[in-house]
């Protein structure tokens, strides 16, 4: 580091070296002279020690704020502002007008999103799903919570705070594994992710929610949300959305996975 | 049973949702992107502030200007690290007026570590025990040397990426980092001391 006042391995090892040290940032030339008096020296080992523990302990702490749930009032000031002039609002209105007259018949589900939509609220819960996937999927250090080696303690986790049995689909044959699994806050309700990884590091998240009663409707709709193509449906009592940058096909083939291995009765473990 | 795959209304409905939130030429700042960068901000701002409104006031702000001065933001650069330098000078504009504000109104010299910092009600669960136990000790350390540390400590930030989000040379970043360090330690050890000295009595 140049702020040591010498780059080169004589230099003597001071506080900004043993600070650089704990940070993981130590240039590669002066390893050996840092580890070399670290192994030496009790005094600084000590007080290496005390800043990796300051460090974990600071970063643990804080961690729980990374999953607080995100305020409206952000997802929107994250959006660009809208322009005054020439708005393009009435494009979108006329499209979702002619789709809702095509497909009228698709039921009132569509036709409530539709509603939503163009109150200008993003909460249908494709959106949601999109900006979630959107959120974790691009977090490098904790993208999840429990990770898939304890599979079986995350569905637990995730089934008793949903009240609803789940499973974490294999995807394995399509070719992205299990990463692992969170919970996030929904609108209404709490809803389970799932995380999947391919080896070029994509991601797939494949996210539940349980719907009220009554709702036996299954519908496999997709939508395209700011790049992130999402496909959802209802099945019984849970709503389920599988969301990555991928195209149409290719969710499609997973969607499809997912749902037989869903409604596949489930065998004795 | 999948009983409507709809082939019919699904391209003009990603059509439509393609229409209304793609970005056009006008707004190089890539959406995904900031809203998986709010997170973060939202901690940072917490520890800047102390306080979980004034944090969110912070980071929509932060948001708005990012739009305002959009052009500036070089694509493929670290939106992160811009987004954080935003946030530090709206922060230390903020304090400022406060600053200004404050001498006009009254004599208060409570101070930036003081009276601004709340610590909000919640179920005590063990992960928020130890998130107040580390914003309570974060309070006593200064802005300056809590926003060194909590970008190098946490957002694992490199000592010259920091530098250049708070505008200042990578020496103060490593003299600050290490009183903040000192200063928490001392806070941290004069609580177990307070135990420990007994217990080597024989």
């Amino acid at each position: 580091m140049n702020t040591t006042g010498g780059d080169d391995m004589s230099a003597p090892v001071g506080d900004v070296d043993i600070q650089a040290w704990a940070d993981r940032q130590l240039p590669p030339e002066r390893r050996a002279a840092v580890e070399q008096a670290l192994a030496h020296d009790p005094a600084l080992a000590a007080r290496a020690g005390d800043i990796e523990r300051q460090n974990a302990w600071l970063r643990d702490g804080l961690e729980v704020l990374l999953a607080e749930p995100l305020p409206q009032r952000l997802i929107d000031a994250a959006r660009m502002p809208a322009r005054p002039r020439r708005s393009r609002r009435w494009v979108a209105t006329a499209a979702v007008s002619a789709a809702t007259l095509l497909v009228g018949f698709a039921g009132g589900w569509f036709v409530r999103d539709a509603q939503l939509e163009l109150a200008g609220t993003p909460t249908t819960f494709a959106q949601q799903a999109a900006f979630t996937h959107a959120l974790y999927a691009a977090d490098v250090n904790r993208p999840v919570e429990i990770w898939a080696p304890e599979e079986k303690r995350l569905v637990a986790w995730l089934s008793k705070r949903l009240d609803y049995p789940l499973q974490a689909p294999d995807l394995n044959s399509a070719g992205y594994a299990l990463v692992g699994g969170r919970l996030v806050a929904g609108n209404e309700r709490p809803t389970a992710l799932f995380m999947y990884e391919n080896t070029a590091k994509e991601r797939l998240t494949l996210q539940a929610r349980k719907q009220s009663a009554g709702t036996d409707e299954t519908a496999f709709r997709y939508s395209v949300e700011d790049g992130i193509g999402v496909y959802y449906w209802i099945d019984d009592q849970c709503a389920y959305a599988l969301s990555g940058k991928l195209d149409r096909a290719q969710l499609l083939s997973i969607g499809r996975l997912v749902y037989a291995q869903l409604t596949a009765p489930r065998p004795a473990k | 049973m999948l009983n409507a795959v709809n082939g019919a209304f699904a391209p003009a409905a990603g059509a439509r949702l393609a229409g209304s939130f793609t970005m056009s030429d006008d707004a190089p700042l890539p959406h995904p992107d900031l809203v998986a960068a709010i997170p973060r901000l939202r901690r940072y701002a917490r520890v800047l502030t102390g306080d979980a409104t004034r944090a969110d006031d912070l980071v929509q702000e932060t948001l708005a200007r990012g739009w305002e001065k959009r052009r500036l933001w070089a694509a493929g650069t670290d939106l992160r690290a811009w987004l954080f330098t935003i946030m530090h000078n709206v922060f230390v504009n903020q304090r400022a007026l406060a600053a200004r504000d404050a001498q006009n109104v009254s004599l208060d010299g409570e101070g930036e570590a003081g009276a601004a910092w709340q610590v909000p009600v919640r179920a005590p669960q063990q992960a928020h025990v130890e998130l107040l136990e580390v914003l309570r000790e974060l309070a006593r350390l200064p802005a300056e040397q809590r926003e060194v540390l909590v970008l190098a400590a946490v957002e694992e930030m490199r000592y010259e990426e920091i530098a250049a989000v708070l505008s200042i040379p990578v020496g103060t970043v490593m003299s600050r980092l290490s009183r903040a360090r000192a200063k928490l330690r001392r806070s941290a050890s004069s609580e177990s001391d307070a135990v420990a000295p007994l217990k080597i009595v024989r």
